[in-house]
């Protein structure tokens, strides 16, 4: 409202005026049973925020069971009927999109808002100008967080590190954030330069194993393969000065596309056949051994086998090591990372199209057998961490994790600014919205109160996830913050209000700015709804 | 003895019945989709009953489109507002609500026992002074650039604060109009792509120069390349099989296979070569390109980019200005495509190619981002509507005003016309006349406003002269449209009126509604 205030005519600016406005009951029905499948959502997810959060036990349509803490997995799992409670998962999809963290709290902050709109709706606001206040008040939210924000430069892995532990402190696998924090800024700072302002994901890639324990994770100095290595005739397992061939092609009895048969006739045949079929491979052989390679990646392939065993028993002979199963959406990878060619078809296996490596080395250190590619040439701009659990749910979380915290590295490159967590940002932004607030006047000066109050719910929640009772602690905080200590936020771990950048309690501007618009904007769609119509 | 004339379950409704079937099912529509009219319209959640998708949408088009209907009349208003679709592309929710409302007129004065030809003659008289009188008041700034842009952007933002898009309508009126210009003219709305990305906020959609394709560079290729020459083709580039069922190769050692296999690749090999002759560097298949062949072209140092899909490979050939090829004989015939640079870019979380300095200067892309798929989906609506209005105006420069004030204009001319109007139908002109002063109504009751007594001050305000007043949806008050930039395509608002009178008057001429046998379905 109000941003043309050239009011015409002789009647005064009756600014937002409701006199008449009167909601029919079908409309308000609509919403409200909006506001009730929204706000199941928010409750479901609610109790998962925070360092003392818990986690979700999921059990999939196929039977599989996932423990997470991970809002965006949870809502993901979730197989939401209502209308409204679809928009509420794609809005935590959303987030996971743009920040990769924080997936929790933008639900959590969407369920807030509704209920604060609900009680604007029942003193009769229309919904439209609850809508348009609710949007000016993120921008003006946004611009209050960007305000308190700490520059934050690439170079500061101290800094990084705080951001990363904090959002894995609220995971599941917190206790060993001390070795994935690291891992995640780490791994981000390979892939970026100075001028960059994304990172791509892709880039990194995270190899589960199960076996030994998460501190075993590892950013690897080099590539770490998905498969092993194929043993069953004996090859190889460690190639020091290996020469690499990524090859998408088959070590097997030839097989042309069209459809074949070979007919025998008589035994003198059979020794024939079988004879070609190893001058087949001699063939190729030779070639590999031509090239000077020694170590084989082979692309998976569902028509024919990878190797067969004649290969395997020549590939033994020629002390080749072989990692078959290949899957094709990681040949990219693998030629970026080892700097090798994928080579398609025999006649093109020459040696400039092969990666060399000082080992490659199939080891079992920690548990499973893993195979490290080590002292890669040219080595591409890509990351491979290996990560390691005791079983395949931990894993899991733990990749989920990872991912997070590799997130939340990658928001600090997209926009490098860093502001307090522990509930302090949205105590603050909710203080200074109120007051903000009292400069206005009509309908629009209510909204934002009550925006303000909506935000309030992250430290609510945040105290009662951790035990502590909520009114006390949020009113010690907004009074600490109205005493101009305007880093004060909820200590989990001691339970008390203390400076919360002294607690390297960090988190990137973009996570909480992104929530903050990300909900807002969903709320005021959902707001001007009123009708269902059922559609073909 | 009962005699069945009409088929088993043929029906016949005749006279009044058909009447009255007829309004009830128009006033039915026209209601639903009231309360999605103007800058304080509400939305609608569409549920699909056989997916379970959902569309929040409060465009008339979509939802009218949408919606399951068995009855004659509401169809022909949902008929209607699908030409507005087509024709201007915005204004399909008031056309269906002035049909509804001459119709809930008409159906008053048939109370009155005047007959329906009798009121279609006074529509006739009515709309056409209503369409005088708005022709009158356009106003055509095309001679100046500077204003002609001004309008332009009002027009894009009076649409676009109807939809999900106006609290940002400044921000993409801009875009609309900076996109439609690159047009130079063209109405040809295939040049301006929507690419939708979940994640990110409305304003952080953008337009870009050239077109972007949302596919990968295939493996091993660079990454990013000047002055390419793209050929575009749909081929298989697996190899050619027979085409004839159950086509086998009978043969009789593997060494046998081995050459047949060896064959077949020479054949991708010269496939490949054959492609290469046309002096590429970048290839654009419809269809997948395997493996051998990709690593062939790479090797040949042309960029590949596989299973672009028929839109993108159309696109491409329609903005890069070269021909989809499926044969490669014939190098010289081809028609190359061009541009001057190819790179990835990395929107959201997903890599897309973009083909910047292309051929043909007008295409461009609108990136759209938003919270939620509901959000872009309903986003690009609003823009494809923006868009096809300005285009529209580009060609049909005139301009009237919104906000209800060109409809209250052409309400007071019919008004004054129906004082000279002999006979009854004079009664059907006022009657059109109400009918008109019911747009602005339900502009002033959607936003919650008093609307009879705004709508009686519009009127006053009219009467007293002052041509340009509208309703100030903000205050809440009467305002001057010229000066709050409140503008219309004149298009729109006579393509309203005249599609409304006349699907009105195609209703109300009929007076028996037959209803065929539904044809037999065997039970699922």
């Amino acid at each position: 409202m109000g941003t043309r205030t050239a009011a015409l005519g002789p009647v005064p600016a009756k600014s937002g005026s409701n006199a008449a406005f009167n909601d029919k009951g079908k409309p308000m029905e609509v919403r409200q049973s909006n506001m009730i499948a929204a706000k199941a959502i928010s409750d479901a997810v609610r109790t998962s925020l925070g360092p003392r959060g818990m986690d979700k036990m999921i059990q999939t349509s196929k039977g599989e069971v996932i423990v997470t803490n991970d809002g965006a997995t949870i809502l993901r799992s979730i197989q939401a009927l209502h209308p409204a409670a679809k928009m509420l998962v794609d809005l935590s999809a959303a987030q996971d999109v743009e920040a990769g963290d924080g997936t929790t709290s933008v639900v959590v902050l969407a369920g807030s808002l509704l209920g604060a709109a609900e009680k604007m709706l029942n003193k009769g606001i229309h919904p439209t100008i609850i809508a348009e206040a609710f949007l000016k008040a993120s921008a003006k939210a946004v611009e209050y967080l960007t305000e308190i924000s700490v520059p934050v430069n690439l170079d500061d892995d101290a800094a990084l590190r705080r951001a990363a532990t904090t959002s894995l402190n609220s995971k599941i696998v917190s206790q060993y954030s001390s070795t994935l924090a690291p891992i995640a800024v780490q791994a981000v700072r390979r892939l970026v330069t100075q001028t960059s302002s994304n990172v791509d994901l892709r880039d990194i890639r995270i190899v589960k194993k199960v076996g030994g324990t998460i501190e075993d994770t590892e950013l690897v100095e080099g590539v770490v393969l998905n498969q092993n290595v194929v043993v069953s005739a004996g090859g190889p397992t460690r190639v020091e000065k290996a020469k690499i061939g990524l090859i998408q092609f088959q070590l097997s009895a030839p097989k042309p596309d069209m459809d074949n048969t070979v007919i025998i006739n008589d035994y003198r045949q059979m020794d024939k056949v079988i004879k070609e079929g190893r001058q087949y491979l001699l063939n190729m052989f030779k070639k590999i051994k031509k090239a000077g390679c020694n170590v084989l990646l082979i692309q998976k392939s569902i028509l024919r086998d990878a190797v067969d065993e004649t290969a395997l028993s020549f590939l033994k002979k020629l002390n080749i090591l072989v990692v078959k199963d290949v899957e094709r959406d990681e040949i990219e990878f693998l030629s970026k990372s080892l700097a090798c060619k994928p080579v398609a078809d025999i006649e093109a296996f020459t040696e400039d199209k092969l990666g060399y490596a000082e080992l490659v080395d199939e080891t079992s250190d920690s548990g499973p057998k893993v195979v490290r590619i080590t002292g890669i040439k040219n080595k591409g701009k890509t990351v491979s961490i290996l990560a390691m659990g005791s079983n395949n749910l931990i894993l899991e979380e733990c990749e989920r994790s990872l991912h997070d915290a590799l997130c939340v590295v990658r928001c600090l490159v997209k926009k490098r600014a860093l502001i307090a967590g522990g509930g302090s940002p949205e105590i603050h932004v909710s203080r200074l919205l109120a007051d903000y607030a009292h400069s206005l006047k009509g309908m629009e000066a209510y909204c934002f109160q009550a925006y303000a109050d909506a935000l309030e719910v992250i430290p609510t929640t945040l105290a009662e996830n951790a035990g502590l009772n909520p009114i006390a602690i949020v009113t010690e905080l907004r009074n600490r913050h109205a005493l101009g200590e305007r880093n004060a936020g909820i200590n989990v771990r001691t339970g008390l209000i203390s400076n919360i950048l002294d607690e390297d309690v960090v988190q990137p501007l973009l996570v909480s700015t992104s929530a903050i618009e990300l909900s807002t904007e969903t709320i005021c769609l959902l707001l001007k709804i009123d009708d269902y119509v059922h559609a073909r | 003895m009962s005699m069945n004339i009409l088929g088993a379950e043929a029906t016949e409704e005749k006279a009044e019945n058909a009447r009255l079937s007829s309004f009830v099912g128009a006033l039915a529509l026209g209601d639903l989709v009231k309360s999605t009219l103007g800058p304080k319209g509400m939305n609608k959640i569409l549920q699909s009953a056989s997916t379970g998708e959902i569309n929040v949408t409060n465009d008339g088009a979509t939802i009218l489109k949408a919606i399951q209907l068995d009855n004659a009349a509401a169809k022909i208003l949902v008929n209607i507002s699908k030409v507005q679709d087509d024709e201007v592309g915005d204004g399909t929710t008031s056309v269906c609500v002035l049909a509804a409302e001459l119709l809930r007129e008409a159906e008053k004065l048939i109370a009155q026992r005047i007959h329906p030809q009798t009121i279609i003659e006074g529509y006739r008289i009515a709309s056409a002074a209503a369409l005088e009188a708005l022709e009158k008041s356009a106003v055509d700034n095309s001679a100046d650039p500077v204003k002609f842009r001004q309008d332009l952007v009002n027009i894009a933002r009076t649409t676009l604060s109807s939809k999900v898009l106006s609290q940002d309508k400044n921000y993409f009126s801009n875009l609309a109009v900076d996109a439609v210009l690159r047009l130079k003219g063209s109405t040809d709305l295939d040049h301006i792509q929507i690419i939708k990305k979940v994640g990110g906020k409305l304003t952080d959609s953008y337009l870009d120069e050239g077109f972007i394709l949302d596919k990968t560079i295939g493996v091993n290729c660079p990454k990013r390349l000047e002055n390419a020459k793209i050929l575009i083709a749909n081929t298989s580039m697996d190899t050619d099989k027979i085409k004839i069922f159950g086509a086998r190769v009978k043969v009789d050692s593997t060494g046998k296979l081995a050459e047949l296999e060896r064959a077949e690749r020479e054949k991708m090999k010269s496939k490949v070569e054959a492609i290469a002759a046309h002096g590429i560097n970048v290839f654009v298949n419809r269809q997948l390109i395997y493996n051998y062949p990709e690593s062939l072209l790479a090797e040949k140092g042309i960029l590949t980019i596989e299973h672009a899909d028929f839109e993108g490979v159309e696109r491409l050939s329609l903005v890069t200005g070269g021909e989809i090829a499926s044969t490669f004989d014939r190098p010289d015939l081809v028609k190359l495509g061009q541009c001057d640079l190819i790179e990835e870019i990395i929107i959201g979380e997903d890599k897309l190619i973009k083909f910047s300095g292309v051929a043909a200067g007008q295409a461009c892309t609108v990136v759209l981002r938003g919270s939620t798929h509901q959000m872009v989906d309903e986003a690009e609506r609003s823009l494809h509507d923006a868009l096809s209005v300005l285009s529209q105006t580009v060609k049909e420069t005139r301009v009237a005003l919104g906000g209800g004030c060109a409809e209250m204009l052409m309400s007071c001319a019919v008004d004054n016309e129906a004082k000279r109007v002999m006979g009854k139908k004079a009664i059907a002109v006022e009657a059109f006349s109400h009918a008109l002063r019911q747009l602005p109504t339900i502009l002033a009751d959607n936003a919650g406003y008093d609307s009879s007594d705004l709508v009686s001050r519009l009127r006053a305000a009219h009467y007293d002269g002052q041509s340009d007043a509208g309703l100030d949806m903000d205050q809440g008050t009467i305002g001057s449209m010229r000066q709050l930039g409140i503008t219309e395509s004149y298009k729109l608002k006579r393509q309203v009126v005249l599609s409304a009178s006349e699907a009105a008057e195609m209703i109300l001429r009929v007076d028996d509604i037959l209803r065929a046998t539904p044809r037999k379905r065997e039970a699922v």
